[in-house]
Formats: C-alpha cells, structure tokens, sequence
C-alpha cells in the first residue's frame, strides 16, 4: 500500500479509536495513538502476513501487542480486514462482544492475553524460537512499550533472543518517554535506551513513530533478510496521546477521560490528518 | 535398604522425558540453570531442544508458553521455589490464562534442599499453586510415582507442577500399581484405629511414626495424598470414611497445604471426623542441623508425631 493510503488509514483508526473510549469510557487513546502508524504499517504496509480467514494458520505472521492497555489499537482493524464480524467495533467491551478491555486469545486475530506488562516478548520469542527449530519462514513482531522495558522479564528475554539468534523476532518499542505518573525520565531513567538494547545483542534500527517514510524504511530493512544472527528493535519515537494537542505527550492523560467541550476539540482535531509524511 | 531406588527422583523423572523425546520431536526442556545427571543425555542427544532458559524463570515461562502455542510439549525445571513463586504471575498469566499445556518440574520439596535456608525451601508452593486456576498439583512419594507421573505428563498434556523430593524414597507402590493415577489420594497402609492422610518425605516418616504406634496398639492407616488438586471429594470420602480420626501431617505450612486439601474435599463430601493438622510452624527456619532437626522444630520428628497422634487418639 502506497504511503498516502496508509495515511488515510491513520485518520481513520485515530478517530475511531477516540470514538471507541468515548463511547464506553473504556480504553487508552493515548496510549493507542502512540502506536497507530506502528499498526497500520504492519497491517496494510504488507509487513505482517496473515490470513484473516484462517487466523492460525502455522506460516502467518504473529504480532504481539504486548503494551496490552493499547491492545484495542487493532481492534478496528481486525473487524476492517474480516477477523471478526462486522458490528464487533461497535460492542468494544459491552456484554456479548467479542472486544475486551484487555485483548486475549478468544478475540481471532489475537495471539496472546496482554495487559500485565512484560510477557509479549517473551511469549514472542517462543514462537520465534519454535520457527527456527522447525524451519518455517514466519516473522514475530512485539509490539512493546517503554514504561514495559521497566519490567525484568523484557530484559531476560532480550538477553536470551539475542543469545538464540533470533533474527525472526522484531520488537517495535514505543518510546514515547510517558507513563501513568510521569515522563519516564523523571519517574526511572531508562536513558541510554538505544544503547541499551544494543549492549543486550539486538541490532537496533530508529524510527520516527507517526511517519511512515521512516517506519517503511525501519521495517523494510528489518525484513530484509540483511540483519543476521541478531534480534531487531526498531526504536519507534511515538508521542503519547498524537493527534489531540491537551493530550499529547501528557502522562497525566493515560487513563483519564475527556469533558464534553473536550471531545467537541479532540473530534474538531481529528477530522484534520495529523500524519504528513 | 534394599528397597531405595538407584536413582533420584529428578533422574527418574528426566530419564522418562528422554525416552519420549527420542520418540515424540514436540518434547522440549527448558532449564533455569538447573541440572540433573539425567539431563546431561538430554542436552547431548537432543541439542535443539534443551533450552536454558537462563537464570531467568520469568523468561523461561513465557518462551514456553509461545513454544507450547507452537504446539511443543514443554518441560520448566528448576528448584521448586523458583519455578513456582518467582515466576507466579507469570504461570497465571501465560500459561494458566491461556489453557497451556506445560510441566512445571519443582526439584526440592519442603526442606529438602537441607541446610540452605528459607530461600531453597519449598513450603508454602502448594497452597500457591493449588491457587492457580486450571493447574493440577502432583507430590511424588517414590520412584513409582515419579515414573508414573512423567509418563502422564506426555500421555495427557495438562498444566502441572510436579514436585519432586531432592533426595531418595522408599518404594511406597510396587511397579504397576498406579492406582494414584486414577484416585489421586490412595491408602498404602492399613489400619484401624484412624488414618494419617500424608505426603512425600512425611509418608516415609508417618510409616515409622506408625511402627512405634504399633507396638502401643494402635493400628494406623496411612493415606499417600498424590494429587493435591485436582481433589475428587467422592473418592476422599471412599478413602477416609472408615477412620473415626483423622491426622493430616505435611512438610509444608499449614495455611492451603494438603491439610487444607482434604479438608476442603471433606467438607465438600460432608464428611465430619475430628482431624488433627500437623504442619511446619508459621516461620522462617534458618537453623543448621539438617532436615530432620530442621522437622523437629516443629514437631515433626517421629517420636513426636507418635506421641502427638497417642494422645489426639485417647
């Protein structure tokens, strides 16, 4: 898909996303948001292969959101590509729908529960690893948070990826620098990140978060058959709460829901694209 | 004592997953550094498929639960408190949430590790793991069961954790008899006068704790509790209807233990008898003096549960 058509899938997802946690005030725009071109480029740039008609199929593709608070941000894409049935969107966390809060594994198109942080790498790199063991050609992709990259459990994984060689595994970690109470920097340091990841074995490519000039070219190369013998993170610059301006970038605004005369801005805002390139 | 196994209960164990491993390409073995001799064949013969895990039992549960969603039949050993406890949230989350086949093999029970302290022993891991929706809960007594349960294990994948004692048991079932497979709580001993409903190491001390009350007269059945959980409140009833008393004794705090278990079964089968717990005292032990001593500080010596169950009788 051509970037202007991924960009039209950007405008489209973030205002139904904001519509979804409107509507029930349930969920994380921000959070979300942050990851969004992240998803579309998986889904629609061709990146994740995989058939929505046999959601298990062994060869698919797997794409962990382990940032499980921002786990709806497939939500309308997995009704848009016929993963569930049309109308599900609509019942995003009432009674009888198939949308969770938190995704898990009844939803199909779901690989793995989420919402405690931590797991999907790990759970991740089991798939990655079973891959290699059984000599399929399938692709993993994690999709992590910062705020997760202070769990333990991320770091021993990123540790023994690095040690299996996995180069099947892609993690895109959202550095977005935002948590609940703060920016991560204030909270815990986690700076230096990049080099972080880099000293536990992975290669490591950068990535402005909401282009998709910049992610197509992560992706592309992380794809590419070129990196070897090493796990590979695309360090994804996102901001917290894109596309609302009272939002972005404002930890304070991770689980807090909206005014009226807020909606009415954040809706007069959303109607304008705000991804350009 | 001619009726000691040749080997640890760990080998055993091990011992069986090879022979399926060799059969079965599914069987993969994660370790968080731990090793056994049996295992030193594992890692020789099937390369691809012993994974250390790392000292990270975190890590090792959730690569399992992405293998075991790959369709592989995956082993977790460690020493039991640390693939228990250390990793608890994890084994709810990706293993027990997502109905996961896996076996969570627990080396050392209670103060089996002798001598190391608080941090190697494993004794509140049963009333943890019992907790934990959609796991079963299997405590070995001897090499039997311990062949028995590794072949169940790949017989009929479920999510288990399997302890294991460190060191070796007398033979409580002769080769063959595997009717804990089926009841999950069996009599091994009989006896009249009432029943002490036991585990593991304690069995093997209650069998003495039973002699002693022999020659005082009492004749006391003993009950081997294999299967903590799940516990079939029918089949405790069959068992320990016939025992007018009752003693429940474990190497395990008496908070969610065994003792707990069956009473939880009898209640639920509404069967009432006076019952008598005898478990490890509500504290940490780091006393030198080995395992026996480490017991007897908690009144778990045989000359104590002889004489405790003398007195609960008369």
């Amino acid at each position: 898909m051509k970037i202007e058509k991924l960009k039209e899938k950007s405008h489209w997802l973030r205002k139904e996303l904001f519509e979804m946690v409107v509507r029930t005030k349930k969920g994380h725009f921000p959070s979300s948001s942050s990851i969004a071109e992240v998803v579309v480029a998986l889904y629609y740039g061709g990146y994740l292969r995989v058939n929505p008609k046999n959601p298990r199929e062994p060869d698919r593709d797997r794409l962990f959101v382990s940032k499980g608070h921002a786990g709806m941000v497939i939500y309308p894409i997995l009704e848009d590509l016929g993963f569930v049935p049309k109308g599900e969107l609509a019942k995003f966390t009432k009674a009888g729908g198939m949308f969770r809060f938190y995704p898990d594994t009844s939803i199909p198109g779901i690989e793995a529960i989420s919402g405690s942080l931590g797991h999907g790498l790990g759970i991740a790199a089991g798939h990655a690893l079973a891959a290699k063991r059984e000599g399929r050609k399938y692709r993993t992709f994690a999709v992590l948070s910062d705020g997760e990259c202070y769990e333990g459990s991320t770091w021993e994984t990123a540790m023994f990826a690095a040690h299996q060689q996995l180069d099947n595994l892609v993690a895109i970690v959202d550095r977005n620098g935002c948590c609940i109470l703060d920016h991560t920097e204030k909270c815990v340091r986690q700076e230096p990140f990049e080099d972080k990841w880099e000293a536990f074995g992975w290669h490591v490519l950068r990535s402005d978060g909401h282009s998709y000039v910049e992610l197509t070219r992560a992706l592309d190369e992380a794809v590419s058959g070129r990196i070897v013998g090493k796990p590979i993170a695309i360090i994804s610059k996102g901001v917290k709460g894109k596309g609302v301006s009272f939002m972005e970038n404002r930890p304070g605004w991770h689980n807090r829901m909206p005014t009226d005369a807020e909606i009415q801005q954040a809706r007069t805002e959303l109607a304008i694209n705000c991804i350009t390139s | 004592m001619s009726d000691v196994p040749q080997k640890l209960p760990r080998d055993s164990f091990i011992d069986e997953i090879y022979a399926e491993a060799i059969r079965n390409d599914r069987v993969y073995f994660m370790s968080a550094d731990l090793g056994a001799k049996a295992l030193d064949r594992f890692r020789k013969d099937c390369p691809g498929r012993f994974i250390h895990a790392g000292i990270c039992e975190q890590n090792m549960v959730d690569v399992a639960a992405g293998l075991a969603q790959c369709g592989k039949l995956v082993y977790l050993y460690a020493m039991a408190p640390y693939v228990t406890l250390r990793c608890y949230e994890q084994i709810k989350v990706a293993l027990g949430h997502m109905e996961l086949p896996a076996t969570l093999i627990g080396n050392g029970i209670g103060f089996s590790y002798t001598d190391a302290g608080p941090t190697h022993y494993a004794t509140e891991d049963i009333s943890c793991m019992r907790a934990l929706c959609g796991c079963e809960v299997i405590s070995c007594s001897d090499d039997t069961s311990v062949i028995e349960t590794a072949r169940l294990t790949y017989r009929e994948p479920a999510l288990r954790y399997v302890r294991l004692d460190r060191k070796f048991l007398p033979q409580v079932y002769a080769a063959g008899d595997t009717r804990f497979l089926t009841d999950g709580i069996v009599l091994t001993d009989e006896g009249e006068d009432a029943c002490i409903v036991t585990n593991g190491y304690m069995l093997h001390k209650a069998r003495e704790a039973r002699v002693n009350l022999a020659k005082q007269g009492r004749r006391i059945a003993l009950v081997d509790v294999y299967r903590i959980k799940p516990l079939d409140p029918k089949v405790v009833r069959r068992v320990l209807e016939p025992f007018s008393r009752i003693v429940t004794l474990e190497e395990h705090y008496l908070a969610g233990g065994i003792g707990s278990a069956v009473l939880e079964a009898m209640a639920d089968a509404s069967l009432s008898r006076p019952v008598l717990r005898l478990g490890i005292q509500d504290r940490y032990f780091c006393e030198n003096g080995g395992r026996d001593y480490i017991l007897g500080l908690s009144g778990l010596d045989v000359p104590t549960i002889t004489s405790n169950v003398a007195k609960f009788l008369s």
